[in-house]
């Protein structure tokens, strides 16, 4: 219920943010909501599976590369070629996903990097196609189906960012609270006793995977037409690096933390960087902090709170014991 | 023809033979107790039929069907559920949602990605009933991980029988449990086996435990059977006394 609320005021919030925001700013949040997508389908790995992916980038670069494909050679209409972009990203990740599950730990995590590296190498590869260390450039946002074309301005952009950010977290929310779901909580918790109780643990880990893929494919491809162009950055390691500090710090585990993980520190990087070429340091500093001092994340600080005040209200129920984390 | 049947069963370590050619036949609705001194390989035998080891050696047949070598959740897909000598648990969530999962691997909805409001309340109904049976349901809602070791073993039990299995398998059910908790185990045991239908294979070192549940009794020694029969023959024998019994029975 609560949630619920919560949830309720920030996308009206988000609603009429735009309304008297300055440009840059709007751009800014634009961004920070793509990126907050990004960190939540990783959350979807890392939090609910302790899949610990370390080439999510690869979700990423996919959809974006996808989607500036489509738009600046076939100018399909903007809605159109996201769908086709996650389609794109589904569709490479289920081979990727079987050889990642093979493994696991750490072995896992160098696998997925290996993949997102070899995104990375392909793009130089294959210059023709993807315009090599260049990328794509004037990725455009064309009109259409049926003449829709609120969204090619920024103010409407962002309110299309908003609504897939909404519709995917609502999504993703009713895959972990299903009984898919609960089987990737019992194969975070216990696999090999998951698998004993007669779960093919592989094939609900390849399925996640995909998943994970499909909606990071999302952000990428939203990201291609909101700044123009697509880069071989986009599947550099870094990038796979920071969203996994994201989920960390938003709070893994809970969809929505790390999408405001992801929000706060593309916005933290915007602020810092004007001020000071030193940022990456407080970055670290930042994420140290975390782990040490609150390893369930922004969001977990914030639960935590609610919880407890709600205990301390007169009559607060039973005590419930937190599980050790 | 018996429910489950073991043919040359082997399984080699290196130059070790943790279990070797062993024949063995479970009847349907029949506890068998499988004893024998530690390393006798009571658990590499449970852990070859439930396919978490591949024999070397042998053939697992299970109502007729031939399942050596089959992944573990495969098997488990027949109808065979398991406990571990060391508690496996989920141990971050419930009780109920500990057996609710394991209820939840024999549903057809298992896989159901979107809403599934149905199948999570066919299973936690299944849950309920068998935390009722194993006498949990006032912990239903505790972390597993919060419950003392014998509730955690027993919590396992319900586990398997929220699974509704053909052959349960309990690998040391008391194992470090305290005499109250122990009687009580069994006594949950008794009551959970009371209609019959359940065909179980249990190892067990408590001597006690096993004449008080077990129809039959084999003996494993150093990866042998060296005895087969009903419990009260089997005590007598004089090889096992020897072996394992150690004459202070």
């Amino acid at each position: 219920m609560r949630l619920g609320l919560v949830l309720g005021l920030v996308v009206l919030a988000g609603a009429l943010l735009p309304l008297g925001l300055p440009r840059y700013l709007l751009t800014v949040l634009t961004e920070g909501l793509i990126f907050g997508l990004f960190a939540m389908s990783l959350d979807l790995m890392v939090g609910y599976t302790r899949l610990y992916s370390f080439g999510h980038a690869a979700a990423y670069g996919l959809g974006a590369y996808s989607a500036a494909l489509i738009l600046t050679h076939l100018h399909w209409p903007l809605p159109i070629a996201l769908v086709l972009a996650v389609l794109t990203t589904l569709l490479v990740a289920i081979p990727i996903a079987w050889v990642c599950t093979k493994s696991t730990g750490v072995s896992f995590a160098m696998l997925t990097l290996a993949f997102a590296q070899l995104g990375y190498a392909m793009l130089f590869r294959f210059k023709e196609v993807t315009g090599g260390s260049d990328g794509i450039d004037g990725v455009p946002r064309p009109a259409g189906p049926f003449g829709i074309d609120w969204f090619q301005g920024e103010t409407g952009y962002f309110y299309l960012v908003l609504f897939c950010l909404v519709g995917s977290y609502l999504l993703s929310r009713a895959i972990v609270r299903s009984p898919f779901g609960a089987v990737l909580a019992g194969i975070r918790e216990n696999e090999a006793k998951a698998r004993s109780l007669g779960y093919n643990t592989r094939a609900y880990k390849m399925t996640t995977v995909v998943l994970a893929y499909g909606f990071g494919g999302l952000a990428g491809a939203l990201y291609a037409p909101f700044a123009g162009f697509a880069s071989p950055e986009l599947f550099f390691w870094l990038v796979s690096g920071r969203v996994l500090i994201m989920v960390i710090v938003g709070g893994a585990g809970t969809l929505i933390g790390p999408i405001f993980g992801g929000a706060f520190f593309l916005f933290l990087e915007h602020q810092l960087s004007e001020i000071t070429d030193l940022w990456p340091l407080i970055f670290g500093s930042l994420f140290i902090g975390f782990v040490l001092l609150a390893p369930q994340g922004i969001f977990g600080i914030v639960a935590g709170r609610l919880r407890r005040k709600e205990r301390a209200a007169p009559g607060g129920g039973e005590e419930a014991p937190d599980a050790a984390a | 023809m018996p429910l489950l049947e073991l043919k040359g069963l082997s399984r080699r370590f290196g130059a070790l033979v943790a279990v070797d050619a062993v024949d063995m036949g479970i009847e349907a609705g029949e506890i068998r107790a499988v004893i024998g001194p530690n390393g006798a390989g009571k658990s590499t035998l449970f852990n070859l039929i439930t396919g978490l080891f591949r024999p070397s050696a042998g053939a697992v047949y299970f109502a007729g069907a031939d399942i050596t070598g089959l992944p573990a959740h495969q098997i488990a897909g027949y109808g065979i559920a398991r406990t571990f000598q060391l508690t496996h648990l989920f141990p971050q969530l419930t009780a109920r949602e500990n057996v609710r999962i394991a209820a939840q691997a024999r549903d057809k909805g298992r896989w159901q990605l979107l809403g599934g409001g149905g199948v999570l309340a066919r299973t936690a109904a299944l849950a309920d009933e068998a935390l009722e049976r194993m006498r949990l349901s006032p912990l239903a809602d505790r972390p597993a991980a919060l419950l003392s070791h014998g509730d955690q073993r027993l919590l396992e039990v319900a586990m398997a029988i929220a699974q509704k299995p053909r052959l349960l398998m309990l690998d040391e059910p008391t194992q470090g449990l305290s005499i109250e908790e122990t009687d009580h185990a069994v006594d949950n045991l008794k009551a959970a086996l009371a209609g019959g239908e359940l065909t179980m294979i249990l190892v067990e070192h408590d001597m006690e435990v096993v004449f008080k549940l077990a129809d039959n009794i084999t003996v494993l020694h150093r990866g042998h059977v060296i005895a087969d029969g009903p419990a009260a023959a089997v005590r007598a024998d004089p090889v096992v006394q020897r072996a394992y019994l150690g004459g202070a029975e």
